[in-house]
């Protein structure tokens, strides 16, 4: 039995915009941590991995582990029906074949109650094993979404350099080229845009501007965003929130080809 | 409306149930008890034509059936001189020059010239000509142009002889230019009959067909004594001397001409196509078998390197590959074969044999024809028509034989999914063949004799069915009828398209006739004009029987019955001048064009119509009364021939491109056909109407081209049949003859889907139905996958024969649910589409995928003209259909994921909804959503961008949650059910293994061993990707298994063995341990658990449960126990200081990764290998 109430639904609906481009059929893993999420894109590139925590819900209630398995496109649907203020409740037997979610709107009293019909997804379970990063850039989340959608006027895959003076996001095309640079400040003022850099080794990596663009579809979810790279391994974008977080995995590109 | 439509009308011949097959080796056992007879010690014995004393040219009548032809120049008197070569009766070979014959083409004499000014005319032409003395005479003749009514009188026409043929050309621009002569200033001339072939025009003139048979009476020619050509007669003969006997009655037999069949191998590199500079020739098989006998009696293999014998193979060992390929040079020459056939022989294996002979300097080699002077060589072609669309390929000369690639008779004559030798087989002769992959064979050939002689078998089997295919699709047959009715030469109707066939019966019933045809420069002109008709289909399900009636050759009997020909067209003008009067003298079109009546004047073309159509029947009648077989294959040849030439005249008038266009006619033609269709209809339902005394209305549902589908409203197939009679009489009369309204068939019950979309049980006679019918749906088109063909066949045969319409909805749901969790077969996924062109505007699938594997191995890669296969594999949100291709064996082997989605809503929903939306109407959406479209199964791929970084975390077998540490198949709360799951696994194993085992015996029963290992890699088999895909499929699961039961440790210590073998013996010998522990509880050794094949298992079990198994290779010496129980205890003290380690879970499952651990183990095992045994042990843990 599943039990998961959420104060604020926006959240979910937030999340749900955030991987539904990435994916389009994936397990939620319910277990007495909280609910978590990790699938691949379908070209294999991208790897999302989200978890809401037990804390992050109240009540939350989870006897034993269990595996829905969600259409996005139909949950998002769904969600669709709920208001940003509503209180989102998810429900689900041990062996139910449906979701139940309850919207309820404190303001007029309104409660509204949709079942979702589950699927069995049968995939394996990936992930990326935790590594040490030799370059760990954070920074606002509203800016790297800025950047990325700039530079995709230019070319499809950005150049990220990463030095101790700050990191530099460049792109080139067909129509010209671009860069953006950000240098390293602890602006105590404004604690929201500062950037900061962690740096054992400078990198200089290429990474697909599509993909990037998808991921900052989290940046309602978080103020910050944090880029962990290193050579020759996936890059990490992680989007912290109040009770979890949402990651994205990148391959990065080798060569001119993907 | 292209010619295609009449063409494409194709005779479809199947395979008869599949039979058991005995082995090709077998067969070749069976070739030579046949031929016992023939048995001679040196089968080289045998090559030779029979003997042939020299002719007296005074005495002997000289009578052979020619095959081919060619012209050349005679040196000496720079005359034009044409080649025959022929066969005699008694299988002689024969060349025959036939000399005298000059070319020659008409221009309308100029307004006021007079027969005196032929002389200047004749020095004004040759000076333009530029070329000397090319003119030979200038003839006035009084001839009609075949274009148009001109009052039946006939004009002055200069006819222009010339020397030389290739100056006609310059000719006929000069005239077209315009020249000046004595008064005559820039007088211009359209020419006619300047585009006719010298060899054509020289067959027309003289009667000749082609393959017919030539008589030349004694005394008309001379032997020639030149070494020209090794033919055993070699004549020269005038051709005012030629008997041409048409190909009627006695004279439509066929010589007893030799067939040779071959094939090469050649050894290429690994993932390189072979490439003729590098890769040598090894072997080459050959069959020789004569015109009319069943079986080759020349059957032999020439292989580089020694070769075990081949039963009732004549096998040759060379060990250089020169003297090969120099040996089969002298072995066709000697045979000298009059047809060559092979599969892609003009493509790959002449080409291959040319460049590589060139590249050994081989130099007798290229001296493959009849002529001992003319070198065989490759040339590009590039072959475009309308019918059979584009395709490169290169011609190979060889004097005097005729070349019959079977691979581009089967892509001119059938239409195919695949055109691979196997798939070709399998379609057409039932069989399977085995496909070895071109790298395999290095191996073969590097091998020993035994296993050359296994490519030998193969590649024998390769050269033997080209020749059973032409046997069992009478290719040679039908040709030859078809060059005989059409009077071209065999070889055009390969490399040349349908028009030459019209143009060659054109010119010689204008000839009989008197006519000059124009030379009409072609211009590509995209004037479209109306096509067929159609009525409008009333869509339905129809659970009554519907009456089929057909107007029979429906475009050849219109143009006969209205008189529609280029002699009989009228312009205004004509009309005007000889004052002809409407529906006395003419006729209007529905098309608004006038055509003279018959009994004015016949036309050339319904008289060529009517002379084809009149040999059908007699050639249909002779059918049925001839017994001879053999006889019978050629007079049906001979009436396919005539129906497909009556239907290809009229496409030829509406060919803008063509030779002589005539849209009038054409489009009078599709007009009178829509007129016809209409009134049928109008005539059917005002006739069979309640009023009239029937007991139901008749409605016309549906009509096409040629035919309208009628509901007489009656319940029974016997009134339906009684009432399709009735009409089709009724309203033939209503038409001129020789149209005739036939009724055909009863579909019932009868599905219409769309215009030109519908399926149906076919009834000729009430008592049983003769197949199901189906027009347009995807069961017959090739642009989709395999499964849309098998689930639309099966969902119409549900409907149609079964009437279960519930069962075909459940049969759909249970296929999609099928697709979706990945259970359908990869080869019923594959998509096959033609790499035509490489420019396409648009970004195409097949072109995509091939240019990426072209990057990948440009060996392998399709080629243009090569059908490509590949199936839609997921991609990222967005990308495009053509960039998710893929190369089936590429999916295969790397567990990509199959985008499922893509072929549930674009390939199976549309036709499913087609065939369910006659019937359920809207609940028909509901097959494509449901709850059986909710369990679905991703599949985790071995490449991709992320794939190297990403590790696999277990999920529970009981219900999908992530493990935690220290669980390896379940999860803690489905831990009870591990049993069961356990089982369920296991059985899923059991299952694949059988089904394994199964396969792998089909493809050994098919390769004809059960001894050998299976090469085949055949893209085309279904059973191959079943067989790859279980294969795959057992890894996984096994690996599965293996969570239950897993691993601490393996060690293998004898490379040749794969680790994947000691996980299955550890699962094994799990079992056996348990048993045999609870039985002698006392010890922890438990001794030898089992022996297979060559291995024996010994197996330890501690008191904590944990399990070690050492497997030996059966040793020469025998092992003691104490021995063993020593080895086991070093063992278990290994793993005891190893479990001691307090940083190590003993909890864990995990395998064990300390080194340590490892070297102590690995110090045991090499202790024992000293003592000569090979061990692998393998510690396990209890669940």
């Amino acid at each position: 039995m599943l039990e998961a109430r959420l104060q604020t639904g926006a959240l979910l609906k937030k999340v749900l915009e955030a991987i539904k481009e990435l994916i389009t059929d994936a397990n939620f893993d319910c277990s007495d941590n909280g609910i978590a999420l990790q699938a691949m894109d379908n070209s294999h590139v991208a790897l999302v991995a989200l978890l809401l925590r037990h804390d992050g819900f109240e009540p939350y209630r989870c006897d034993r582990s269990l595996a829905l398995g969600v259409n996005l496109v139909s949950l998002s649907k769904v969600l669709r029906c709920a208001g940003n203020d509503d209180i989102i409740t998810l429900k689900a037997d041990d062996t139910a074949d449906v979701l139940s979610l309850t919207f309820e709107n404190t303001d007029n009293d309104r409660i509204s109650e949709y079942e979702l019909k589950l699927m069995d997804i049968d995939s394996e379970h990936l992930g990326i094993p935790d590594t040490t990063y030799e370059a760990v850039v954070q920074m606002s989340s509203a800016e790297f979404a800025r950047i990325c959608k700039d530079l995709q006027v230019l070319s499809d895959s950005v150049q990220i350099d990463v030095t101790k003076e700050g990191v530099k996001f460049g792109a080139k095309g067909e129509l010209g080229s671009g860069a953006v640079t950000l240098k390293q400040n602890g602006n105590v003022d404004k604690e929201e845009e500062a950037t900061l850099i962690e740096l054992q080794q400078n990198v200089s990596l290429n990474f697909s501007l599509k993909y990037l663009v998808n991921f900052t579809k989290a940046t309602p979810l978080a103020s910050r965003v944090s880029l962990s790279m290193s050579s020759e391994v996936p890059l990490l974008v992680e989007y912290k929130m109040e009770a979890g977080y949402i990651r994205y995995y990148l391959a990065p590109k080798i060569g001119e080809d993907n | 409306m292209s010619q295609e439509a009449h063409t494409a009308k194709k005779r479809r011949i199947h395979a008869s149930q599949l039979e058991p097959q005995p082995s090709f080796l077998e067969d070749l056992e069976q070739l030579q008890e046949t031929n016992q007879a023939t048995k001679v010690d040196d089968p080289s014995l045998l090559w030779e034509r029979p003997t042939c004393d020299r002719l007296n040219a005074a005495t002997d009548v000289l009578v052979f059936q020619q095959i081919e032809a060619d012209e050349y120049m005679d040196a000496a008197s720079h005359t034009p001189v044409v080649r025959f070569y022929g066969i005699t009766e008694a299988g002689n070979s024969v060349i025959c020059h036939v000399t005298g014959f000059l070319p020659y083409f008409y221009v309308p004499a100029p307004v006021g010239f007079k027969l005196e000014n032929i002389p200047a005319f004749k020095t004004a032409l040759e000076a333009a000509v530029e070329k000397g003395n090319s003119i030979v005479k200038i003839e006035w003749k009084l001839k009609e142009s075949i274009y148009g009514y001109h009052g039946g009188d006939k004009i002055p026409f200069l006819k222009i002889t010339l020397k030389d043929p290739r100056n006609i050309a310059a000719a006929k621009r000069a005239m077209e230019r315009g020249i000046s002569f004595a008064g005559f200033n820039d007088c211009t001339a359209q020419t006619y009959e300047s585009n006719l072939a010298y060899l054509l025009r020289f067959m027309i003139d003289c009667h000749i067909k082609g393959a017919n048979w030539i008589e030349l009476p004694a005394g008309s020619y001379q032997n020639r004594n030149d070494s020209s050509s090794n033919a055993q007669i070699n004549v020269q003969v005038n051709y005012e001397k030629i008997i041409s006997h048409q190909p009627e009655g006695d004279w439509s037999k066929i010589a007893p001409l030799r067939i040779l069949s071959f094939d090469i191998e050649c050894a290429g590199r690994k993932g390189i196509f072979p490439e003729a500079k590098i890769d040598p020739v090894i072997q080459i098989a050959s069959m020789v078998t004569v015109q009319g006998e069943s079986k080759p009696f020349i059957r032999n293999v020439m292989v580089l390197n020694t070769c075990s014998h081949i039963v009732g193979t004549h096998t040759m060992s060379f060990d250089q590959e020169e003297k090969l390929l120099a040996s089969w040079s002298d072995f066709v020459r000697k045979v000298d074969p009059d047809v060559v056939i092979g599969y892609n022989t003009a493509n790959f294996d002449f080409p291959y044999l040319l460049d590589r002979a060139k590249h050994l300097g081989v130099l007798k080699f290229p001296f493959l024809g009849r002529l001992n002077d003319i070198r065989t060589e490759i040339k590009d072609t590039k072959f475009s028509s309308k019918a059979y669309g584009n395709r490169e390929s290169k011609s190979i000369n060889m004097e005097g034989r005729l070349q019959l690639d079977m691979l581009q008779v089967m892509q001119r004559d059938y239409k195919l999914r695949s055109y691979t030798l196997n798939s070709v087989c399998a379609e057409f002769l039932g069989e399977q063949k085995e496909d070895v992959h071109h790298s395999i064979i290095t191996e073969l050939q590097n091998g020993n004799e035994e296993t050359r002689r296994r490519l030998a078998i193969y590649c024998l089997k390769d050269a033997y069915l080209p020749q059973r295919l032409m046997d069992k699709l009478m290719c040679l047959i039908n040709y030859i009828e078809m060059a005989r009715v059409t009077g071209v030469p065999f070889n055009y109707l390969l490399a040349r398209g349908q028009q030459i066939k019209v143009v060659s019966q054109l010119f010689r019933k204008a000839l009989e006739k008197d006519f000059v045809i124009p030379a009409v420069s072609s211009q590509g002109g995209e004037e479209q004009y109306e096509g067929a008709t159609v009525i409008e289909p009333r869509r339905g399900y129809y659970d009554v029987p519907i009456a089929t009636l057909d107007f029979a050759s429906l475009y050849p009997s219109i143009m006969m019955a209205h008189n529609l020909c280029y002699t009989t067209l009228l312009t205004p003008g004509v009309i005007q001048k000889f004052n002809l009067v409407k529906d006395v003298d003419y006729v209007v079109t529905p098309n608004n064009d006038s055509f003279l009546m018959e009994k004015k004047r016949k036309g050339l073309l319904p008289i060529i119509l009517t002379d084809l159509l009149d040999a059908r029947k007699r050639a249909k009648s002779d059918l049925k009364k001839e017994t001879d077989p053999f006889k019978r294959a050629v007079l049906d040849g001979r009436q396919l021939a005539l129906k497909i030439s009556a239907n290809s005249v009229y496409g030829f008038t509406g060919a803008t491109v063509g030779k002589l266009p005539c849209l009038q006619i054409s489009s009078s033609v599709t007009a009178y056909g829509r007129v016809m269709i209409e009134r049928t209809k109008q005539e059917v339902e005002a006739t069979f109407t309640v009023e009239n005394g029937y007991t139901h209305t008749a409605e016309v549902i549906y009509g096409d081209t040629d035919s309208v589908m009628v509901k007489f409203g009656v319940k029974t197939l016997e009134e339906a049949m009684e009432l399709g009679r009735k009409a089709a009489e009724l309203v033939t009369t209503k038409f001129e003859k020789p149209i005739k309204l036939e009724f055909e068939k009863v579909y019932f019950p009868y599905l219409l889907i769309n215009k030109k979309r519908y399926a149906g049980l076919y009834w000729t006679r009430p008592d049983k139905y003769d197949k199901m019918d189906t027009k347009g749906i995807e069961t017959v088109r090739r642009d989709n996958c395999r499964l849309v063909q098998s689930v639309i066949d099966t969902c119409l045969r549900k409907i149609l024969i079964d009437r279960d319409v519930t069962g075909a909805q459940e049969y759909t749901k249970q296929i999609i649910a099928d697709l979706l969790q990945n259970k359908v077969d990869m080869a019923q996924l594959v998509i096959t589409k033609q790499l035509s062109k490489t420019d396409y505007a648009n970004k195409q699938a097949h072109v995509e995928l091939a240019e990426r594997m072209k990057q990948r191995d440009a060996g392998s890669a399709p080629a243009l003209g090569d059908r490509v296969a590949y199936v839609i594999i997921k991609g990222g949100k967005g990308t495009a259909a053509y960039d998710k291709s893929e190369d089936p064996l590429w999916v295969l082997e790397n567990n990509i994921p199959i985008d499922t989605r893509y072929y549930l809503d674009n390939q199976l929903s549309k036709p499913l909804l087609r065939i369910f939306e006659p019937i359920l109407g809207e609940k028909a959406e509901s097959l494509l959503a449901g709850d059986h479209t909710r369990t679905i199964q991703v599949s985790t791929p071995s490449v991709g961008g992320l794939m190297k970084f990403a590790v696999r975390t277990a999920t529970c077998l009981g219900c999908k949650t992530p493990l935690k540490k220290g669980e390896s198949a379940v999860c803690a709360n489905c831990k009870e059910r591990a049993p069961e799951l356990y089982q369920k696994q296991q059985n899923i194993v059991n299952g694949l293994e059988v089904r394994f085992s199964r396969l792998w015996t089909q493809c050994q029963r098919c390769q004809g061993s059960l001894h050998q290992e299976v090469l085949c890699t055949s893209k085309d088999c279904p059973i191959f990707y079943m067989r790859k895909k279980v294969q795959k499929e057992i890894q996984d699961s096994t690996a599965t298994l293996d969570r239950f039961n897993n691993p601490l440790f393996i060690k293998n210590f004898n490379p040749s063995h794969a680790d994947l073998k000691y996980h299955y013996i550890a699962h094994t010998s799990c079992d056996i341990m348990e048993e045999r522990a609870a039985m002698k509880a006392q010890d922890m050794y438990l001794g030898v658990l089992f022996s297979m094949e060559d291995l024996s298992v010994y197996g330890y079990m501690t008191n904590t449960k944990i399990k070690f198994i050492t497997v030996l290779t059966v040793p020469d010496v025998i092992i003691k126990d104490t021995d063993m129980k020593n080895i086991f205890r070093r063992i278990h003290a290994a793993y005891v200081n190893h479990a001691s380690n307090p940083f190590y879970e003993i909890d864990s499952e995990k395998m064990i990764k300390s080194k340590k651990f490892e070297q102590e183990i690995e110090a045991i095992g090499r202790g024992r290998a000293l003592e000569g045994g090979n061990r692998n042990s393998l510690p396990a843990t209890a669940p």
